[in-house]
């Protein structure tokens, strides 16, 4: 994937060494859009728990990361089925009320079929254009969770008003459904719209543990990102004798699972 | 802010009142005249910035007649505030204030502030004549050597039981300090002020004694230094503003310039973190203040926020650990306190303390992931 630095600090990360450019940042107005198919109450491994119950926790820990970094960043809510719409459009820095919004996800019954992102990138483009005039910057990030079902949009080329990460979560791949094919069409998105550099990670293994620590990596400030290849965080915490004897310790979790 | 239950009209002037006036006002005290309410709110009360104090101005429409303009109350220190009569060289200011009233057009959002900016240009001009009108000849003296700044409010205030005082608010130093700071950090002015209170005396006593003094500046200067720290140099016997104010600029000049190399010190500081820590999730690019690190100790994958005050490096960072995983069931995050017993010294290599800090934390996360899951298990 490449890298769009347009505005803000673009140092290099990775094998470069780490600079901290006197560029000011902008706080953010951040839109969780939730895909509420039927396959997002998949159970996860641990037992009674669904893919939904696991992203309404990840969500709440993400806003609370988030708003401990800087108390200005705000959020809203929206739901993808065959295409998305308003959970909650007023953005806003108050825990309470994403609490608020967070319980009222709910799964739709039936299997939608297809997933149209147009629309959410259309709502995206409007209130990004608020969010620019009150010096803000706006990011979508898309939490899906169909094995099958390819999203597709109609969105213009070069019309890049937003970040957009992805967190997808899936079965294991099988022979009746195709997740690296999904994969790859999100890679696509995500590179098509996204105006700052936009992170996307997967997990087939059904584990909250590991959705949450994807969910934190997805903390990271689009103005002071690395192309997501050299992103090298979370760094473990080890004295350097132990890392050195002990390699199994470090728990570092590969982006690709297949 | 929002406006509710004040019809239209009223809200329009209120709002461009405080959106375009040059410092922040307060709105408080709102209420409503009429009997029934139907009206809606019609009074308030508006604390405005004046002499690095507010002065607090009651204001009285009337929601049933739009058309007329608003009563305007002062308060019980100002009773010989006529701005109406105001004679002399500030008449023709007299006569800008009545025509604003007489021409008053409730559907024009601009008036209030209009009327507003020309009552407080009204109001410093009556407290300028009657610190003048003080039969201190010390006083006198002061204000003679020090009118021609720009910029300069004075007060008089006294009270039943307090003598009577003048109060000065002085503009320190001409710097730009905005244009100091890489990066546009501020949308306002930042500027410092010294507040010089003098008390009212009769005579020229022998020795006077010096005038109370205190620093004071702009709020959000405070990330770049506090003003509480700064020592104000001493006030000789038998000086007066005229020499005091050159020694204060000077020191005050050094204080700023330093403040603002000292910027540079913290960004090297979190750039050192890198290596151990990895890229900041979000790291203060301005004022260097604060970054945010994601840490993990085997799957338990944690932030670390470290906070970085203007007097680092003789002050150490603290930092603070927050779970990434664990939620209390009210919803609030599981958080170290504010954790700073490393071993620490400000002369070493930014490198080093990086790695003291690092080691340090090695053990200290342990201990956060044991209270994280002593209290609830890991997911």
């Amino acid at each position: 994937m490449k890298m769009e630095g347009i505005e803000g600090d673009a140092s290099v990360g990775g094998a470069g060494r780490y600079t901290l450019n006197p560029m000011r940042i902008n706080s953010e107005d951040i839109l969780f859009c939730v895909d509420v198919d039927a396959e997002s109450i998949v159970e996860m491994k641990t037992a009674g728990i669904t893919r939904l119950d696991s992203i309404k926790q990840a969500i709440l820990l993400f806003v609370n990361s988030k708003l401990s970094i800087n108390p200005d960043h705000r959020f809203a809510f929206a739901t993808l089925s065959k295409s998305a719409s308003w959970l909650r459009k007023e953005f806003s820095s108050d825990v309470e009320s994403t609490i608020a919004a967070v319980r009222a996800l709910s799964a739709a019954s039936v299997y939608s079929g297809q997933a149209d992102l147009t629309n959410l990138f259309r709502l995206a483009a409007h209130e990004a254009k608020k969010s620019h005039s009150q010096n803000r910057i706006f990011r979508v990030i898309l939490i899906y969770c169909r094995s099958s079902t390819q999203p597709h949009h109609q969105w213009p080329v070069n019309q890049k008003l937003f970040t957009l990460d992805v967190m997808y979560l899936h079965d294991k791949p099988g022979p009746d459904n195709c997740p690296q094919a999904v994969y790859d069409a999100l890679v696509d998105v995500l590179e098509h719209v996204s105006e700052y550099e936009g992170y996307i990670h997967e997990s087939g293994h059904g584990l909250p543990r590991t959705f949450f620590r994807f969910m934190s990596m997805l903390l990271c400030h689009p103005q002071q990102r690395c192309p997501q290849d050299d992103c090298d965080i979370p760094k473990p915490l080890m004295k350097k004798s132990a890392e050195l004897a002990n390699g199994k310790d470090n728990v570092h979790v590969s982006t690709t699972s297949w | 802010m929002s406006f509710d239950g004040f019809p239209p009209f009223i809200s329009a002037q209120l709002h461009y009142l405080i959106n375009h006036f040059h410092e922040k006002i307060k709105v408080e005290q709102v209420s409503s005249g009429g009997k029934t309410y139907a009206g809606g709110l019609d009074r308030f009360t508006l604390h405005i910035p004046y002499c690095l104090d507010y002065v607090k101005w009651d204001i009285i429409y009337n929601a049933e007649f739009p058309f007329a303009s608003p009563d305007i109350i002062f308060g019980p220190e100002d009773e010989d505030f006529h701005p109406l009569h105001m004679t002399g060289s500030v008449g023709e200011g007299g006569s800008k204030f009545r025509n604003i009233l007489s021409d008053w057009n409730h559907k024009d959002p601009t008036r209030l502030l209009a009327l507003i900016q020309e009552l407080r240009d009204q109001y410093m001009a009556y407290q300028k004549k009657r610190v003048g009108e003080v039969d201190d000849d010390r006083l006198t003296f002061e204000i003679s050597t020090i009118c021609s700044r720009e910029g300069i409010e004075m007060q008089i205030s006294s009270g039943a039981e307090k003598p009577k005082e003048v109060k000065f608010a002085v503009p320190l130093m001409d710097m730009n300090i905005n244009k100091m700071v890489h990066g546009f950090p501020w949308r306002h002015p930042q500027k410092i002020y010294l507040q010089v209170i003098y008390p009212v005396g009769k005579k020229y006593s022998s020795t006077p004694s010096p005038p109370r003094l205190k620093l004071m500046s702009t709020a959000e200067l405070g990330a770049l230094f506090s003003i509480e720290d700064v020592k104000l140099p001493s006030w000789l016997d038998g000086m007066c503003m005229a020499e005091y104010l050159p020694h204060l600029e000077e020191s005050l000049q050094k204080q700023v310039v330093e403040s603002v190399s000292l910027i540079d010190v913290r960004r090297r500081f979190i750039e050192s973190l890198t290596p151990l820590f990895g890229r900041p999730l979000e790291a203060d690019p301005v004022f260097c203040g604060k970054a945010t690190f994601l840490a993990s100790s085997g799957s338990f994958v944690f932030l670390v926020h470290f906070l970085i005050s203007t007097q680092f490096p003789k002050q150490r960072p603290a930092v603070m650990l927050q779970s990434s995983q664990h939620i209390s069931p009210q919803g609030i995050p599981k958080k170290s306190p504010l954790l700073s017993e490393y071993p620490w010294s400000p002369r070493w290599e930014a490198s080093q303390m990086a790695e003291r800090i690092f080691d340090f934390l090695v053990d200290e996360s342990l201990n956060f992931k044991r209270f994280c899951n002593e209290s609830q298990p890991q997911h």
